[in-house]
C-alpha cells in the first residue's frame, strides 16, 4: 500500500514548468510616483519618481527620474474647504547613484491633522499632483511576545492591541526585523499589512503575529493611520504584487495622484520597538 | 397594459388554447401509455422511443419513464427502443386503451457471440430537440480519465460547444458562456458548486448517476434561470428486483453502493457513498510537524421510491457532500485552520397520473451550499460562514392530446436566501460579531410549451416562460459614497416581504424541424433567457469561496438571446448520426469585477461590479456512432466569444478568457472480445486567451542598510485584456477495461488507463520572473499532468 501511495504522490506531484519564449508588445511609458510623509521620522519623508519600462527590458534598477522639480505644500482646513497655502517644502534628489529618483528634504516635518499637497514638474513639462492628510496616530496600549518550542527550534510571536475609535479608520502597518536606525523608504520592511475597521470598529483592535520570530530579533512595528484612497491604493498594490497562479487576474493598481500612477500617502505613525529575549 | 397583467393575459390565453385545441382535435380511439423500464433492475428509462411501426409517429419517455401515444388503426403495432437494450415489439395491442409496463432487456456480452447493439433510431432527425445531448451514465464509465476517477463534468466537455476550464477544473463553458451560466441540477435540485478537490473532481458519484442531459441551446420552456445551459443529472432509483452492492477502488477514492427492493417490483432504495483517502495516503509522507494537516472529501447519495398505487408514485432523493481542509501550523501548535464547503440537497417528488393523457410531477426541493472557515489560535478564534439556500416548489404537467399537440406546462417558485458572510468569535478581549446583510428573494416562473406536428414533415416546439424575480426585505441597505466607497452612515430599512427590486420578464422559446427525407432534417431554434443570480468571482473560474449574489437595483438581470440553425443527417441506416449547427448568442448585463476588487466580506460588493455585454457565435460538427462494437463520436467546434465593458480594455471588445477558436474531440470505444474493451480519447483546443503584462515599474522603495542597496518590488502594468494565447492544448488518453468475472452473483472488472499518452506538456498558466542576478526577465509555463497511468477495480455482487 505504501508503495502505491508513494507512486501516486510521485506522479501527482510532478507538475512541471518549462521556460518558454513569448513576445509581448510594448506600450507607451507612464510616470509613476511613490510619495510618503509622516509626523515622526524625517528620513521616511521622500518622493520617488520613476517610469514604466517594457516588460522584457533587462533593466532592474529603480529607473528613477532625477531632473524633476518636487515640492510638498502644507495646507489647512477651513470649514469644509482644504487650502494648500502654507509652507512650501522643496524636495531634492539624493546625491547617491544607488538611489536615482529619490527626493528628500531633511527639514520637512509632518504635522498631525494636517493636509499636504504634492506638486511635481517634470523636464518635459508634465505636471503631477496629489493630496494627502496626516491624521491621528493609533495608540498601541499593550504589546506582549511569547515563544513556543517546536520540534526544530523556538518560535516567537507577538500580540498587541489599540483602541479603534468610532470614526472610520484605515491602517497600514510595516514590521521590520533587524534594524531601523536610519530608515529610508518602507521597502526594507519584511511584512506589510493594510486593513480598515470594517470588521472591528470602535473597540479594542487586536493584532497577532502568525509568522514566527527568533530569539534576539529586534522587532520594529510601525502602525499608521492613513486616508481612505491611500488604503485603496495599498490594498490594490498588495493584490498586484501577490498576484500569481493559474487563476490570477490582472490587477489595475489604484491611484490617488493626478498625472501619473502611484500614491501620495500621509502616515500618522505609532512606533514600537522591542528585542525578543 | 402593465407587464404583470400581460403575463396573466398570456397564460390564460395559452390555457384556453390547450383546452380548445384538445376539444377540436382529440379524435383518438386507441390510447396506449405506460412506463418503460430496465428489465434487470426496474429502473425507468429516460428518453426511450415508443414508435407506431411503419409510421413517423413516435414519442419519448419523460424523466420518469412515462409515455402516452395513440393510433386510429386497430392493427398497429408499436416498437419500444433504447440504446443498449433489445427492442420490444407489441403487435396489435390496441383492442382497447392500454396501460403498460414495458421492460427492456439490456444487451449482454455474456453470449457466445459478441453483440453490442443499440436500436437504430432517427430521433435526432425527427425530434424538435436541438443543441441537446443525452448520455447514459454507463457510457461514461469506460472513458479513460485521470487517475481512474470517472467524472460526469469532465466527460461532457468532450461534446462540441462545451469547453473545459482546464485539467484541474470541473468548470465548463457552454457556447461562450461563463461557468455560472450553467444550471446544474441533481434530481432537480440546484448544485451551486459542483466541485470536489478544488475543481479536480465533480460532486457526481458515477455509481449513483443514471442519466445526463445537457441542453446548450434551444432550451425548452420548462427550463430557465441560466443563460447558457442546463445540465440535468438524474440519479438512479435503485434495483427494485433484487438486493445488489457495487463499488470501486481507485487510486484516490473509493465508492460503495447498496440498493434493493423495499417491495419487490414496486419500490426500491439506493444508498451510495464515496470518500477520498488522499489524507490517509499522504499521512506517511507528511512530516510530524504538520500532523493534523490534511484534506479529504466525501459524499453520500440516497434515493428511494415508493409506488403508492397505479397512479401515484413518490420519490425521495438526497445528496450531502463536504470537502474539508485542515491545517495545523508546524511552527505554532496553537494555530489551527479548518476550511470546508459542500452542497446539501433534498428532493421530494410525487408523480400523479390523472389519466392516460395527463401526467403531473410535483417537486419540493431544498438545496444549500455552505462555506465555513474556522480559525483557532490558543484560546481565541473566529469563524466565517457563508452560503446560499433555496426552497423550491414546482409542478410540471405533461398533457398528451394524442392529436398533433403535446403540451407541457407548469410553474416553479423558489425562495432564495443569500448569506454573504457571518463572522463570529473573539480575539483577546474583542468579541467579533459581524455579518454582511443577508438577502432574500422570490423567483417565479410559469411556462407552457406545445410540441406541435404541423405536417408529416414539419413540426415545432413553441413555448413561453414568464419569469419574475423579487428581491425582498427584511434588509438594511447601507448607503455608500460612490467616490470613496465609504459608508455614508445612512441606510434604508426594508420590512419583511417589502420589494427592493422587481424584475418581470417573458422568455419566448421556439424550435422547428423540417424533415427533408427519412434520414435528414433542418432545424432552427430561438431561446431567450434571463439570469437573476450571479457568481462573484474575479478569476473567471469557480471556487469554493466565490459568492452567489442576487439581482438588485444596481445589478440588472443577465439576458441572452440564442439563435441556432442545424442540419441533421443519418447514414448507414441510422447507424451513424451527423449534425452541423451554427449559433449566434448576444448576452447583455454581463458582470465583471473591477480589477483588484475586494470580494471577501465586502458590505458594498455592488460597488465593485461593472457591467457590459458579451457575444458568442460558432459552428459545431458532430459525427456519432452511438452503438455497435465500435462506437463513439468526433466533434469539432469553431467559435468566437467576446466581452465588452466600457471600463475595461479602453472600452474595446476583447476575447473571453475561455474563447477557443478550434476545439476538437474524438472518443472511441471498441469491444475487442468478451473480456476486453478499449477506449480512446483525443482532444485538441486552441490555447486560452490570457492577459500578459506589457510593462513594469519599481515601487515600494526602501534602503537595505545591511546590504547597502535599494529594495523594491516590480509591479506589472497591463495594456490589453486577453490579447495573448496560451499554447494549444492537446492530449490522447487510452484505457482498457478487463472483465475478470461476470456471473449472476458476482462481477469484477479492472480499468487500466493512461492519461496523456504522449506526455504532452499542456499549459496550465504562464508566469514571469525578473532574474536580477543574470539581468533577464524569463517566462515559464507551468503544466500539470505528464503521462499518468492508473488502475481501478470495480465490483458488483
Amino acid at each position: 500500500m505504501r508503495v502505491i501511495a508513494f507512486l501516486f504522490f510521485v506522479m501527482a506531484c510532478i507538475s512541471c514548468e518549462k521556460e518558454i519564449d513569448i513576445a509581448v508588445s510594448n506600450v507607451e511609458q507612464q510616470y509613476v510616483v511613490e510619495a510618503s510623509i509622516n509626523q515622526q521620522f524625517p528620513t521616511m519623508n521622500y518622493v520617488f519618481i520613476t517610469k514604466t519600462i517594457d516588460y522584457f527590458k533587462p533593466e532592474f534598477s529603480l529607473n528613477g527620474l532625477t531632473d524633476a522639480k518636487v515640492a510638498i505644500t502644507e495646507g489647512s482646513i477651513v470649514g469644509n474647504d482644504t487650502l494648500y497655502n502654507g509652507t512650501v517644502f522643496p524636495f531634492n534628489t539624493v546625491s547617491d547613484s544607488l538611489l536615482p529618483g529619490i527626493y528628500v528634504n531633511p527639514l520637512f516635518e509632518g504635522k498631525l491633522n494636517t493636509p499636504y499637497q504634492l506638486n511635481i514638474e517634470l523636464k518635459d513639462g508634465s505636471k503631477i499632483s496629489g493630496n494627502t492628510y496626516i491624521g491621528k496616530p493609533p495608540l498601541i496600549d499593550s504589546l506582549v511576545y511569547w515563544s513556543t518550542i517546536t520540534s526544530k527550534d523556538t518560535a516567537c510571536f507577538f500580540w498587541m492591541q489599540w483602541q479603534d475609535g468610532p470614526e472610520q479608520n484605515n491602517y497600514r502597518m510595516a514590521v521590520y526585523n533587524g534594524f531601523d536606525s536610519i530608515l529610508l523608504g518602507w521597502g526594507a520592511a519584511q511584512r506589510f499589512y493594510t486593513f480598515d475597521d470594517q470588521l472591528i470598529n470602535n473597540t479594542k483592535r487586536p493584532f497577532r503575529s502568525f509568522r514566527p520570530y527568533a530569539y534576539g530579533d529586534t522587532i520594529s512595528i510601525y502602525l499608521s493611520s492613513i486616508g481612505r484612497k491611500e488604503l485603496q491604493f495599498w490594498q490594490s498594490f498588495g493584490t498586484a504584487v501577490n498576484n500569481n497562479g493559474p487563476f490570477a487576474s490582472p490587477v489595475a493598481v489604484k491611484s490617488n495622484i493626478k498625472g501619473a500612477m502611484g500614491s501620495f500617502t500621509g502616515y500618522a505613525i505609532e512606533h514600537k520597538k522591542f528585542i525578543i529575549k | 397594459m402593465p407587464l404583470s397583467c400581460y403575463f396573466k393575459f398570456t397564460i390564460v390565453q395559452c390555457l384556453i388554447l390547450i383546452i380548445g385545441t384538445t376539444n377540436i382535435l382529440a379524435q383518438t380511439k386507441y390510447e396506449i401509455s405506460g412506463y418503460v423500464k430496465d428489465f434487470s433492475n426496474g429502473e425507468s428509462l429516460i428518453g426511450a422511443t415508443v414508435r407506431i411501426v411503419g409510421t413517423q409517429k413516435a414519442v419519448q419517455t419523460n424523466t420518469y419513464g412515462y409515455f402516452s401515444i395513440s393510433t386510429n388503426n386497430i392493427n398497429d403495432s408499436i416498437v419500444v427502443s433504447y440504446i443498449g437494450y433489445q427492442s420490444a415489439y407489441l403487435a396489435a395491442v390496441f383492442s382497447t386503451n392500454k396501460k403498460l409496463s414495458i421492460e427492456l432487456k439490456p444487451f449482454s456480452i455474456s453470449t457466445d457471440e459478441i453483440v453490442i447493439k443499440g436500436q437504430k433510431s432517427n430521433n435526432q432527425i425527427t425530434s424538435t430537440n436541438m443543441s441537446m445531448v443525452e448520455i447514459d451514465a454507463e457510457k461514461l464509465k469506460s472513458l479513460p480519465v485521470i487517475l481512474g476517477e470517472q467524472d460526469v463534468l469532465k466527460a461532457i466537455t468532450l461534446l462540441p460547444g462545451i469547453k473545459s476550464g482546464g485539467e484541474a477544473g470541473t468548470g465548463f463553458y457552454v457556447r461562450g458562456g461563463g461557468p455560472d451560466q450553467n444550471l446544474i441540477l441533481m434530481d432537480e435540485a440546484v448544485v451551486y458548486n459542483p466541485s470536489h478537490l478544488f475543481g479536480f473532481l465533480s460532486v457526481f458519484n458515477s455509481d449513483a448517476v443514471k442519466n445526463i442531459e445537457i441542453i446548450k441551446g434551444g432550451m425548452p420552456a420548462n427550463y430557465g434561470g441560466r443563460l447558457s445551459s442546463i445540465l440535468n443529472v438524474s440519479m438512479r432509483e435503485g434495483n427494485n428486483k433484487k438486493f445488489q452492492s457495487s463499488g470501486g477502488v481507485g487510486l484516490i477514492a473509493s465508492r460503495f453502493t447498496v440498493e434493493g427492493p423495499l417491495k419487490k417490483g414496486k419500490s426500491s432504495f439506493l444508498l451510495s457513498g464515496r470518500r477520498t483517502y488522499i489524507d490517509v495516503l499522504a499521512k506517511p509522507f507528511i512530516p510530524s510537524s504538520l500532523s493534523g494537516t490534511g484534506y479529504y472529501f466525501y459524499d453520500l447519495n440516497v434515493k428511494t421510491n415508493i409506488q403508492l398505487d397505479e397512479k401515484n408514485k413518490l420519490f425521495f432523493s438526497g445528496y450531502f457532500g463536504r470537502d474539508i481542509l485542515n491545517f495545523k501550523s508546524p511552527r505554532n501548535k496553537d494555530v489551527f485552520f479548518n476550511f470546508g464547503w459542500g452542497n446539501s440537497t433534498a428532493t421530494l417528488r410525487w408523480n400523479h397520473l390523472f389519466n392516460q393523457k395527463l401526467f403531473l410531477n410535483t417537486s419540493l426541493i431544498y438545496n444549500r451550499y455552505d462555506l465555513f472557515n474556522d480559525f483557532t489560535f490558543g484560546n481565541n478564534g473566529f469563524n466565517v460562514r457563508s452560503g446560499v439556500e433555496d426552497i423550491n416548489l414546482k409542478m410540471d404537467f405533461n398533457y398528451y392530446t394524442h392529436s398533433k399537440h403535446a403540451f407541457k406546462f407548469g410553474y416553479n417558485y423558489t425562495f432564495h436566501q443569500f448569506q454573504p458572510g457571518i463572522l463570529s468569535g473573539s480575539i483577546g478581549t474583542t468579541n467579533l460579531n459581524q455579518q454582511v446583510n443577508t438577502q432574500y428573494a422570490h423567483e417565479f416562473a410559469a411556462f407552457i410549451s406545445d410540441e406541435w406536428k404541423l405536417s408529416q414533415r414539419f413540426s415545432m416546439n413553441i413555448g413561453i416562460r414568464a419569469v419574475a424575480f423579487d428581491l425582498v426585505g427584511p434588509y438594511t441597505k447601507n448607503l455608500y459614497d460612490n467616490d470613496t466607497g465609504l459608508p455614508s452612515n445612512q441606510s434604508i430599512q426594508y420590512k419583511t416581504g417589502e420589494s427592493i427590486a422587481f424584475y418581470p420578464a417573458l422568455e419566448p422559446r421556439a424550435s422547428a424541424t423540417y424533415l427533408l427525407n427519412e434520414s435528414s432534417s433542418l432545424k432552427a431554434s430561438f431561446t431567450q433567457t434571463y439570469q437573476f443570480l450571479h457568481l462573484a468571482t474575479t478569476s473567471g473560474a469557480q471556487f469554493p469561496v466565490d459568492l452567489w449574489v442576487p439581482s438588485s437595483e444596481k445589478v440588472k438581470p443577465q439576458l441572452a438571446y440564442q439563435y441556432a440553425i442545424g442540419y441533421y443527417r443519418n447514414f448507414l441506416n441510422d447507424e451513424l448520426e451527423a449534425s452541423i449547427e451554427t449559433y449566434y448568442k448576444p448576452m447583455y448585463n454581463q458582470i465583471e469585477f473591477k480589477p483588484g476588487a475586494q470580494l471577501f466580506f465586502n458590505q458594498n460588493l455592488e460597488n465593485e461590479m461593472i457591467f457590459g455585454n458579451g457575444l458568442s457565435y460558432g459552428i459545431e460538427f458532430l459525427l456519432r456512432k452511438p452503438s455497435g462494437r465500435l462506437n463513439g463520436w468526433i466533434g469539432y467546434t469553431w467559435s468566437r466569444s467576446t466581452r465588452q465593458f466600457d471600463q475595461l480594455n479602453q472600452g474595446q471588445s476583447y476575447f473571453y478568457r475561455y474563447d477557443r477558436t478550434h476545439d476538437m474531440s474524438l472518443t472511441m470505444s471498441y469491444q475487442i472480445n468478451k473480456k476486453w474493451t478499449a477506449n480512446f480519447v483525443f482532444v485538441f483546443g486552441t490555447g486560452n486567451a490570457v492577459t500578459l503584462p506589457s510593462g513594469r515599474y519599481a515601487y515600494r522603495f526602501g534602503y537595505n542598510q545591511t546590504e547597502n542597496k535599494p529594495e523594491f518590488v516590480f509591479v506589472d502594468v497591463y495594456d490589453k485584456i486577453n490579447a495573448y494565447r496560451l499554447p494549444a492544448y492537446h492530449r490522447a488518453d487510452l484505457s482498457f477495461t478487463y472483465i475478470r468475472k461476470k456471473t449472476e452473483k458476482w462481477e469484477s472488472s479492472w480499468n487500466f488507463s493512461i492519461y496523456n499518452l504522449y506526455n504532452r506538456a499542456n499549459p496550465y498558466f504562464i508566469y514571469f520572473y525578473p532574474d536580477i542576478e543574470i539581468g533577464q526577465v524569463k517566462a515559464y509555463m507551468v503544466y500539470l499532468f505528464p503521462i499518468l497511468p492508473s488502475v481501478q477495480w470495480n465490483f458488483k455482487f
